[in-house]
């Protein structure tokens, strides 16, 4: 009798602890009927956006019949997600990846490359060249774009009108206009946003370098002597905020609330103001040029492959489909990304589209937001500081010097420890 | 007979253990395992991601916290939330406890709606309380329509640690204010009729007799909120995207670790390093704590 309860316990331990180490480790699944299935992971976005690539994907499976796609939406914390399933080993077999992430990425050797993937008929010199260099690195290309977006300068019509001023072809132009635009403290000229991925491009427009080598480079008279004039109209001309001060959450909103009159905004912003703010009449235009040259930043998203996927063919398949030139046109013909094949982007007339072809014409002479594995280092320590110099706490050259000591500190430990 | 004890002694402490098996499986694999990985990779370099590699560097990323500035200043934060918070919500609940256990009209309603906050989840919490912080939000209307100045609660460096410390005590306090709730309604009655034949007024019963009665509970709730407030980390990063900014201001212990260990590539090291860091100072704190409240149980 007694043996029996001994018995009897000791298995029901012995199972409850088998369920539980087996509930560590999940078996990969085998495609059903002979089909390959990839995993395909990406944030989420919006639901059209969503349905849209729903349909992409279906396209895909419909000329790939012995291809299933899985798609996953890691809906937050994108990175640290799939940074934490790439070491756990369990990474999906194709993922979205934002430019500014892919050389951290590429240095630890976790992308494909897709050299030899590539043939001929996929036609690479399509693609708008400074987006693709985002993923390239000594001669390997670890990813291709599937879509892009510029800034360009969004305003609102009815509000230039009512101020007699014209649509500003030059930063000088821009702060006078803004004078005009401004009502106290209600309604700002120029909405802004203080941080790099934004101001990258102001900053390098006297010449100077942000990042130099790998480091933090702020404080040369070049990028000092650039950023001046932007914290200078906030500070005394008193015609440019930033979204927290008029309570927004972005510049898309400021322009949607009609708090500000103009700001730089991406692709992004077109549907948002559309469908949130139907009655505000909005313009676009090309970034104002700084100092006779024209610039702006561009924003690009690319498909990758994890190198440590046992379906690699497949995996090819899936992204050549997504970013050649029939997926591409699908994907971008409802309008949330520019096609970054200039073939597609011509098919579609966007360059001659009254709102979007002003972002189109920044392709080629933008900033690409990508810039060394050492980028979020140097990003993050000047977001931190040129706040505070923004909002009249400290002297720019001040607040850049601590951002560049600090930012190069955490690099040289980073690098040579 | 003396054989057959130990015999069934043994087999009794057998049979627990073989019960206490599962969870003694989960704790040495999902919290004392990783307790020992992470003070491995304090003194290692490592590479998690892709080609990974690990090497052994000492003390290097220990000296390395004492040279980082930004360190320092989130240090400096985490304490001085700690030494605000900790009292504020310790009072508060407790003041809280003793109105509602005073017996006024609708004390069951008043405990639901003052406990109300505490089950709201702190990502929501903190996105309502943006609302309200905000420029021309629901704080600033009620501080200009009394003639107070107004703050840029979120943008202003100044102000931004205020906002989470006000943010925070309103939704721990009603957590803790519970707890003193059922400590309050333990204290035998007969103490305070003793009290009142004595002529002691309503000051002197809370100070005399609920106070001191309370000492084991506050002991708890203060151990309670050093823990959770030297965590702080779900609201400073709402509230500053993740930066830490402006200019430092809202930069937390768990904060900078988060920055290292997921935002930095090959710096997993030295977050488990600054991770350790913290558990040595709310270890730290507790014990000054304990100390503290031993003196007193004394007198």
């Amino acid at each position: 009798m007694k043996a029996i309860r001994w018995f009897v316990i000791v298995a029901v331990m012995t199972a409850l602890s088998a369920s539980l180490l087996a509930g560590c480790g999940s078996g990969q699944k085998q495609g059903a009927g002979g089909k390959v299935e990839i995993t395909f992971a990406g944030w989420g976005s919006t639901p059209e956006e969503t349905k849209l690539l729903d349909q992409v994907l279906a396209d895909f499976e419909q000329s790939h019949p012995n291809i299933k796609v899985k798609h996953e939406v890691i809906a937050d914390q994108y990175m640290d997600v799939i940074k934490t399933r790439l070491i756990g080993g369990k990474g999906p077999d194709v993922f979205y990846l934002d430019a500014i992430e892919a050389p951290g990425l590429i240095e630890t050797g976790v992308l494909e490359p897709l050299n030899h993937y590539v043939t001929p008929d996929f036609d690479m010199n399509d693609f708008e060249k400074p987006m693709i260099q985002a993923f390239q690195k000594n001669g390997n290309i670890y990813g291709f774009p599937k879509g892009y977006s510029t800034l360009a300068l969004l305003y609102n019509k009815k509000m230039l009108k009512e101020a007699g001023v014209e649509v500003p072809t030059t930063w000088d132009e821009l702060r006078a206009a803004s004078r005009k635009l401004t009502k106290g403290t209600k309604v700002y000229g120029f909405g802004q946003n203080p941080e790099l991925a934004r101001t990258f491009f102001i900053a390098q427009s006297l010449g100077g370098q942000v990042v130099k080598n790998g480091r933090a480079n702020f404080t040369t008279p070049e990028v000092l002597n650039a950023l001046q004039p932007y914290v200078d109209q906030h500070l005394i001309d008193k015609t440019a905020a930033q979204p927290s001060d008029v309570g927004a959450g972005w510049t898309g909103e400021m322009l949607g609330q009609g708090k500000a009159a103009m700001v730089l905004e991406g692709n992004w912003a077109i549907p948002f103001l559309k469908s949130t703010f139907p009655n505000i009449d909005f313009g676009t235009a090309e970034v104002p040029t700084i100092h006779g040259k024209k610039g702006t930043m561009a924003f690009t998203v690319g498909y990758v492959m994890n190198a440590a996927s046992t379906k690699k063919q497949a995996s090819w398949e899936l992204i050549s489909y997504l970013t050649g030139k029939q997926g591409m046109k699908t994907w971008t013909s409802k309008r949330f990304e520019l096609p970054t094949r200039k073939s597609v982007a011509k098919e579609l007339g966007y360059d001659k589209d009254p709102i979007l072809g002003p972002l189109v014409a920044g392709a080629p002479y933008a900033t690409v937001w990508s810039e060394g594995s050492t980028l979020p280092t140097i990003f993050n320590n000047f977001n931190n500081q040129f706040v505070s110099a923004y909002i009249g706490e400290r002297p720019l050259k001040e607040a850049l010097q601590e951002a560049q000591d600090q930012a190069n500190g955490e690099i040289g430990f980073q690098l040579y420890d | 007979m003396n054989r057959g004890v130990s015999k069934r002694a043994f087999k009794e402490a057998a049979q627990g253990y073989l019960f206490l098996l599962p969870t003694l499986f989960v704790l040495l694999f999902f919290i004392i395992g990783p307790i020992f990985y992470a003070i491995y990779l304090a003194f290692h370099k490592v590479q998690l991601l892709g080609v990974s590699s690990s090497e052994f560097t000492g003390m290097r990323n220990f000296t390395r916290i004492m040279v980082d500035n930004r360190a320092h200043i989130a240090i400096w934060n985490t304490v001085k939330y700690v030494i605000i918070v900790v009292p504020i919500q310790t009072i508060l609940s407790m003041v809280m406890a003793a109105v509602l256990n005073a017996g006024l009209k609708g004390q069951k309603i008043f405990r639901v709606i003052y406990f109300l906050p505490t089950l709201t989840s702190s990502a929501v919490l903190t996105l309502i309380f943006m609302w309200m912080f905000n420029q021309s939000g629901l704080i600033n209307e009620l501080l200009s329509a009394v003639g107070l100045p107004i703050y840029n609660w979120l943008g202003d460096p100044r102000v931004a640690l205020n906002a989470i410390m006000g943010m925070n005590i309103w939704s721990t306090a009603p957590f803790f204010m519970v707890i003193y709730l059922a400590a309050l309604q333990d204290i035998p009655s007969s103490l305070y009729e003793a009290a009142e034949l004595d002529g002691a007024n309503a000051f002197q019963k809370f100070w005399n007799i609920t106070m001191p009665s309370l000492r084991p509970v506050t002991s708890f709730v203060v151990i309670m909120g050093l823990i959770g407030t030297f965590q702080l980390f779900d609201q400073s990063y709402i509230f500053s995207a993740g930066s830490g900014g402006p200019n430092n201001s809202t930069l937390t212990v768990v904060l900078l670790i988060y920055q290292y260990a997921f935002k930095n590539l090959g710096t997993m090291g030295y977050a488990a390093a600054l991770a350790m860091t913290l558990a040595v100072i709310i270890l730290l704190a507790t014990l000054i704590q304990r100390r503290f409240s031993k003196e007193e149980s004394l007198n």
